[in-house]
């Protein structure tokens, strides 16, 4: 057998790869799936986390993945909008990385992906993002060493899908659930009664019949992962953020449908206190501005969600903002409550850092 | 509920009632799935002349699916005499079972998911309940603004007359109170506890059963007790108990606190179903006054040829009850609560038809699953002595599936047959499907 057809073989041949260790999730969580072709692996995951932070994925190698995914402030980048290559403002706010297996399955704000490993190769690709021609990017990655072999550990060969599937392996693997709710949640530690209080709300929809004080923020933002629902568009929603005249396009631009005009993907709540500013814009600097909104902020159009704009706690009084109408005391409660769900586990992993600083 | 005494072996020949006919398997094979809307967590009895043990399984129920039947995770019971019994999911997802083993009569079961994705049973701890034995139901409700984990002991702490309702922290699993008062040591007339099975509560009132003795021989109630949830205190006995058709007192097994919350158009008023009196009662309540009124019999198994009446369960629409013999679900309009009006013909399980779940098959049908087994779980063919024939036929064995809409039956699992194993509890997986266990 000639050498070159040996060689040809062995590089053809999958490598024996190993099913990602010590791997667990809270099951309340609920299913995830994993593509069939890019199983969560050690190698994967490797290889991922150094695409990920290496600057060679952007056009001028300066910026990386984690330029505008910061790990301390949960994989977003503390500004309203984000900074690419060209220094042009983004359209959207930098989102959070966490807990991407579960939740909605349509990636970026406006939903225009269904798979992480499609949603990779568009920033890189964007010549306002990372400006990265993938042509170029190969031929940089072949001539790594370092990435020859990490390419051939985790998949066999370099090629844009595995650049793909490797930085959709770390994405999926950054599991935040070790939070303050989540001990909670295990019974390892009780809220303080401010936190509990803000706990209820949140999981309340308002009942004047009844007397039942919600925030009404379960509606939206599902009990344990404080995601958006992952049934069709369930995971999107027009917040009222912004009137008739000046509702933008939102999902509509990859729906088509008029219906969509407005609605943006509701992001986990993992974090929060650490990933403002606020909104798919950033338009609002703090939590209390975020519930300063949905308080007495609720802006009306066509596409508002109805579950927003029935909530309210003080229904029936015309005089009153749009909004849920609630007293201090109790937004205070809420954003208290938003506070436990910061994981600081998660925040300082090791295994999700720059493993260029090690 | 226990099963040590022999003594009730005799009403199996004293008792013989219809069975229900078994309908041919249907299950049809779809590609591999992974919705779980389908799964249920089964507690498994280990039977003795099989050389099986107790364990907790997820198992696959849709009839539509090409894995029904099939145990997708299994976790094995610490080792020990007697199996868990009921299992519960708190508000906040925490899995609970009581059990029937002095060592473990309450336990919280570890769930976690795996790489795949998918649930795996990954524990079981038992609780400490300050000697409280032989756990039955569960229930979370608030006393003074504050929500606790309530669950009855049919032993309680011990004796002939024992029995309690433990109150635990629901976040630390420790026990904050335990609520025993012995009818041979409280004042003639005053409100006594005594072997409290069945749960249910409104407001600030809750109520417990007086079913039986564990060891199935001391002693058998036939009241409810009143408990005032403002001082965690028993303050009224109300009797139920009318027929005898086996010779017992009639033994108030589960209850139902039917209430405006459930529906807007529910007149509060407490069911009860009698284990040996074979009836459903009702007792009004006031809650303006808070006084309950005179307790009635609204449904009875001696005219309508159905015994051992068990559980309440309910959707947005429907009551459900099961009867264990002979092995039939009863279904009602939930709106005319505390009135038993049928919607429809009954759900034809197998005999010792006892606990259910809600959930839809693949293509989104509607379905009910029964698990059809009461006590006797052991294999008299063996001459297994666990084997103790309570009350005749009451240990099929199986889990039936029936379209909740037709009532249907769609596939049954025999998981004697199948695993060697009894089944002694099903619940879905999500917790339900159901909401008004209680």
């Amino acid at each position: 057998m000639p050498l070159a057809f040996f060689v040809y073989r062995l590089s053809q041949t999958p490598p024996e790869t190993t099913a990602i260790r010590d791997f667990s999730a809270p099951f309340v969580f609920g299913r995830f799936s994993v593509p069939e072709d890019n199983p969560l692996t050690e190698e994967a995951f490797r290889l991922g986390r150094r695409l990920f932070y290496d600057p060679l994925l952007s056009g001028n190698n300066e910026l990386s993945c984690a330029s505008c995914h910061l790990q301390e402030l949960a994989f977003t980048d503390g500004l309203a909008k984000s900074v690419g290559i060209s220094g042009e403002v983004l359209q959207f706010s930098s989102m959070t990385l966490a807990n991407l297996m579960w939740g909605q399955r349509r990636f970026f704000w406006n939903g225009r992906t269904e798979t992480l490993e499609e949603q990779a190769l568009i920033p890189i690709q964007h010549k306002d993002e990372m400006g990265q021609d993938l042509d170029e990017l190969l031929k940089e990655l072949k001539a790594s060493n370092e990435y020859r072999s990490l390419f051939h550990a985790a998949y066999g060969r370099i090629t844009t899908d595995n650049v793909a599937k490797a930085l959709s392996t770390f994405m999926r693997l950054l599991v935040s659930a070790n939070s303050k709710y989540d001990q909670y949640l295990r019974g390892e530690m009780k809220l303080s009664a401010e936190e509990e209080h803000g706990r209820k709300l949140f999981m309340a929809h308002p009942d004047v019949k009844v007397s039942l004080r919600g925030g009404n923020c379960i509606d939206c933002h599902s009990q344990f992962l404080t995601s958006g629902f992952k049934d069709m568009f369930d995971g999107f929603s027009n917040n009222g953020l912004d009137n008739n005249e000046d509702l933008p396009i939102g999902l509509m631009a990859v729906t088509k449908d008029p219906a969509h005009r407005g609605l943006f993907k509701v992001p986990t709540l993992r974090n929060i206190a650490v990933t403002g500013p606020y909104m798919h814009d950033g338009r609002f600097q703090t939590l209390e501005d975020v519930m300063t909104h949905y308080n007495s902020g609720i802006k009306i159009s066509e596409t508002l969600s109805p579950l927003i704009l029935e909530a309210d706690n003080n229904k029936g009084d015309p005089d009153q903002a749009r909004g849920l109408n609630m007293t201090a005391e109790e937004i205070s409660a809420i954003i208290a409550f938003l506070h436990t769900l910061t994981d600081e586990e998660f925040l300082t992993n090791p295994k999700f850092s720059n493993p260029f600083d090690q | 509920m226990n099963f040590c005494s022999k003594s009730w072996t005799t009403l199996s020949l004293t008792l013989k009632l219809t069975t229900a006919s078994v309908l041919p398997f249907s299950a049809t094979a779809n590609a591999v799935e992974t919705r779980e809307e389908s799964h249920a967590m089964v507690l498994l009895r280990g039977l003795p002349t099989l050389g099986t043990s107790h364990s907790v399984a997820i198992v696959e129920l849709d009839p539509e699916s090409e894995n029904f039947g099939n145990i997708l995770s299994e976790y094995e019971q610490p080792a020990m005499e007697h199996p868990l019994h009921h299992m519960y999911y708190s508000p906040t997802g925490r899995l609970y079972a009581t059990g029937l083993d002095p060592k473990c009569s309450l336990a919280e079961i570890g769930l976690a998911r795996d790489a795949s994705g998918s649930p795996v049973v990954q524990s079981i701890d038992c609780l400490d309940t300050q000697g409280q034995i032989v756990g039955e139901d569960i229930m979370w409700h608030e006393s003074n603004g504050q929500t606790y984990m309530f669950v009855t002991f049919m032993g309680g702490t011990g004796g002939d007359d024992g029995g309690s309702v433990g109150v635990f922290d629901p976040q630390t699993n420790a026990v904050v109170k335990v609520i025993e008062a012995r009818k041979s040591q409280v004042g003639e007339g005053e409100a006594y506890i005594m072997y409290p099975h069945g749960i249910s509560a409104y407001q600030d009132r809750m109520i417990v059963t007086s079913t039986v003795h564990p060891d199935l021989a001391t002693g058998v109630g036939n009241s409810i007790t009143v408990i005032d949830l403002n001082t965690l205190e028993p303050i009224q006995n109300i009797t139920v108990e009318n027929e005898k058709p086996v010779g017992f007192p009639s033994s108030p097994v589960e209850v139902l606190f039917a209430r405006p919350t459930i529906h807007e158009d529910i007149e509060p008023a407490v069911l009860v179903n009698t284990m040996f009196g074979f009836e459903t009662w009702k007792i009004p309540y006031n809650e303006e006054a808070k006084t309950f009124g005179e307790a009635e019999v609204i449904y009875s198994g001696v005219e309508n040829k159905t015994a051992v009446p068990l559980e309440f369960y309910g959707n947005e629409t429907e009551l459900f009850i099961s009867h264990g013999l002979p092995g039939v679900v009863k279904r009602y309009d939930l709106a005319q609560l505390p009135e038993l009006v049928s919607t429809g013909p009954d759900i034809k399980a197998e005999a010792g038809a006892h606990h259910m779940i809600f959930y839809t098959s693949k293509s989104g049908r509607k379905l009910i699953a029964v698990q059809n087994n009461l006590l006797n779980l052991g294999d008299a063919a063996a001459n297994d002595p666990t084997d103790i024939d309570f009350i005749a036929g009451l240990n099929d064995h199986s889990i039936t599936v029936h379209d909740l809409d037709s009532g249907e039956r769609s596939a049954s699992l025999n998981f004697k047959d199948k695993y060697n194993k009894g089944i002694d509890n099903v619940e879905g997986l999500f917790g339900a499907g159901f909401v008004h266990h209680h």
